[in-house]
């Protein structure tokens, strides 16, 4: 089932074009590692996917086209992000911050709210329970109470990837999760995506410069240079597809 | 919201819902109770120029709270502060006046006033951020300012409004100390209120795009449609907060409104403290109090008599200053004071923090 479908994606910015014609689908528990050398437009995909840049081409969410949607709804049909650098609400608690990831779940009125009656009170409840799970699934229950701001960069960014898992989304897009992660914390940010995959079946776009975890992981690269498609298919071949390598390493002129 | 500083001991929860509580533990009740009591004494115990103060911090303490959602939690900064409490004074003072509107409908006409503003005075916040925006909202303080004088002078009451003290039923609140009794229910309301927001969906929406307009949007909050509700509710409640003001002093008049009203609530928030509500009611006290301060200060001088004319000037000169001084070295305001003095006595004879946190 294609959860996710991209059909030549064009992004400009005045005369500068940075992404032209870029076409993928993702698949229902599919993890799709997006790679290619530093600007070749990776972020500027999930920026567009969720409706952060306005690009042209189609983006279909399971068959509706959601092109051209304000980032908050596309949100809400459960498109989740992570981005390069946490960007979390370091004023509030790991707690906080995943309930507020849930905002699109919560159903309360702001009327309600004010004299947090019983209903009010049941669903903050509800919803502090279901943050839980999410703790639990991402080993963060000692720093449930922290406040984001103290706490090391690494764990910073494992609490992004709880607060947008928190969502409950059909799609997450990570945008390398694994940058600035010594080397215990790669291996369990690997261990959360396997699960997430395996026990909750979410379709993930995961942009990584590890070459070493995408070839072990991923099932699926699609490699961008210069805002176009290179290539696409499973990571063993695809790694060793010529043109990747040029990608990378730059292409000796002579041979 | 319920103080994230550790206890030496442990205090353990068996329940989600106890989390969500406002007051968790014995003490903090006793601390409420008491200081309720207090309250309760103080107006019986006060001159009649006490009382007054006291009243005046009630109403800054309202506007202060609203504004404190506003700018401390929502972050958008506003300058239009004392339009709004003009506006809802001016909606107190012409109901009475053109249709001799009771108490019971006049606050109620004056929340939706407010709130109407609010709406469409927050409309630039969807595309203006910071100083921008404060010179937006400085639009809202001329043109209600301006408007109430066109009232004032068509109808002919070019020295002000004035409006019978308020009577619900055959009660007429006009004795000081029923007046203080009112103000305070309805600070008491603007905290419970704001605190209930704080806690829930829409307090956490607030913080997130103060935080990061464009992350809270990726999360699925829908930014412009929040921005909105933080000016509606912060306006509807300052508008309140300003009919109630021209009941109080029985008179409404645009002199009452200058832009250093606006000046004063903001130096309320930045003084307490931004982002804490208890910042925003500390922030009241001092800014409310720190004229006549000024003035007793000033009276003990030898001399007294002969710098008598200057008052005025000193007040505005000694506001400049403690604002510096607050900047400079208490950017947390009167609250971080508060939490320093707390923690000390709470961690005492211990120095530090445990690290990791502690309890919530």
């Amino acid at each position: 089932m294609v959860e996710l479908e991209i059909e030549k994606l064009t992004l400009r910015f005045g005369g500068l074009t940075v992404l032209s014609g870029v076409s993928f689908a993702v698949e229902k528990a599919e993890l799709f590692a997006l790679i290619g050398p530093n600007g070749a437009g990776k972020t500027s995909v999930l920026n567009c996917v969720s409706g952060l840049y306005p690009g042209e081409g189609t983006i279909r969410f399971r068959g509706q086209n959601i092109s051209g949607l304000s980032a908050h709804n596309v949100a809400r049909l459960g498109i989740a992000r992570t981005f390069q650098h946490g960007e979390l609400f370091p004023h509030m608690t790991v707690a906080e911050n995943l309930l507020t990831g849930r905002h699109a779940r919560i159903r309360t009125n702001p009327l309600k709210e004010m004299f947090f009656s019983d209903s009010v009170r049941r669903e903050e409840v509800a919803h502090r329970e279901a943050v839980e799970k999410i703790i639990d699934f991402v080993e963060l229950e000692r720093y449930r109470n922290t406040q984001v701001a103290n706490l090391p960069f690494g764990t910073q960014k494992i609490v992004g990837f709880a607060r947008a898992l928190a969502m409950e989304p059909a799609i997450l897009l990570l945008d390398e999760p694994s940058a600035g992660l010594n080397r215990d914390e790669r291996e369990d940010l690997a261990r959360f995506i396997l699960r997430i995959k395996h026990e909750l079946g979410i379709a993930m776009i995961w942009i990584e410069h590890d070459m070493q975890m995408v070839a072990d992981l991923a099932d699926r690269l699609h490699v961008l240079e210069y805002g176009r498609s290179v290539t696409d298919g499973p990571p063993q071949q695809v790694l060793k597809d010529p043109r990747v390598i040029a990608a990378y390493l730059g292409s000796s002129g002579g041979s | 919201m319920s103080s994230r500083e550790p206890r030496a001991s442990g205090y353990f929860r068996s329940s989600y819902a106890q989390g969500l509580r406002l007051l968790e533990t014995r003490t903090q009740w006793t601390a409420l109770v008491l200081f309720l009591t207090a309250l309760g004494i103080f107006p019986f115990t006060a001159t009649s120029f006490q009382l007054d103060l006291a009243c005046q911090v009630f109403l800054a303490a309202i506007g202060a709270i609203a504004l404190m959602l506003l700018t401390g939690y929502a972050g958008q900064v506003s300058l239009g502060h004392a339009g709004l409490i003009a506006a809802g004074a001016f909606t107190a003072g012409i109901l009475f006046k053109e249709f001799g509107a009771k108490f019971w409908i006049t606050i109620p006409a004056a929340a939706v006033v407010g709130a109407l503003i609010g709406l469409i005075f927050g409309l630039p916040s969807l595309r203006l951020r910071g100083l921008y925006l404060a010179v937006s909202t400085l639009a809202l303080h001329f043109i209600v300012v301006y408007l109430g004088g066109e009232y004032e002078t068509k109808r002919g009451f070019s020295t002000g409004i004035l409006i019978d003290a308020p009577r619900v039923g055959d009660f007429i609140i006009r004795d000081r100390k029923i007046w203080y009794f009112v103000l305070l229910s309805f600070a008491a309301a603007a905290l419970l209120i704001s605190l209930n927001l704080l806690r829930s969906r829409t307090g956490r929406a607030w913080a997130a795009i103060r935080s990061h307009e464009t992350i809270a949007e990726a999360l699925g909050i829908g930014v412009p449609a929040h921005k909105l509700l933080a000016f509606v509710i912060s306006s509807s409640m300052t508008a309140v907060a300003g009919a109630l003001f021209g009941y109080y002093r029985g008179f409404v008049s645009v002199e009452a409104f200058s832009l250093f009203l606006s000046i004063q609530y903001v130096a309320m928030i930045i003084i307490g403290g931004m982002g804490s509500l208890l910042g925003a009611i500390l922030g009241a006290v001092f800014v409310t109090l720190l004229p006549y301060v000024i003035e007793y200060a000033v009276a003990q001088l030898p001399n007294a008599r002969s710098y008598a004319g200057m008052l005025a000037a000193f007040n505005y000169a000694a506001f400049g200053v403690v604002m510096i001084l607050f900047l400079i070295f208490e950017p947390q305001g009167l609250v971080g004071i508060w939490r320093r003095v707390q923690n000390y006595f709470l961690l005492w004879p211990f120095k530090q923090k445990p690290l990791g946190g502690g309890r919530k």
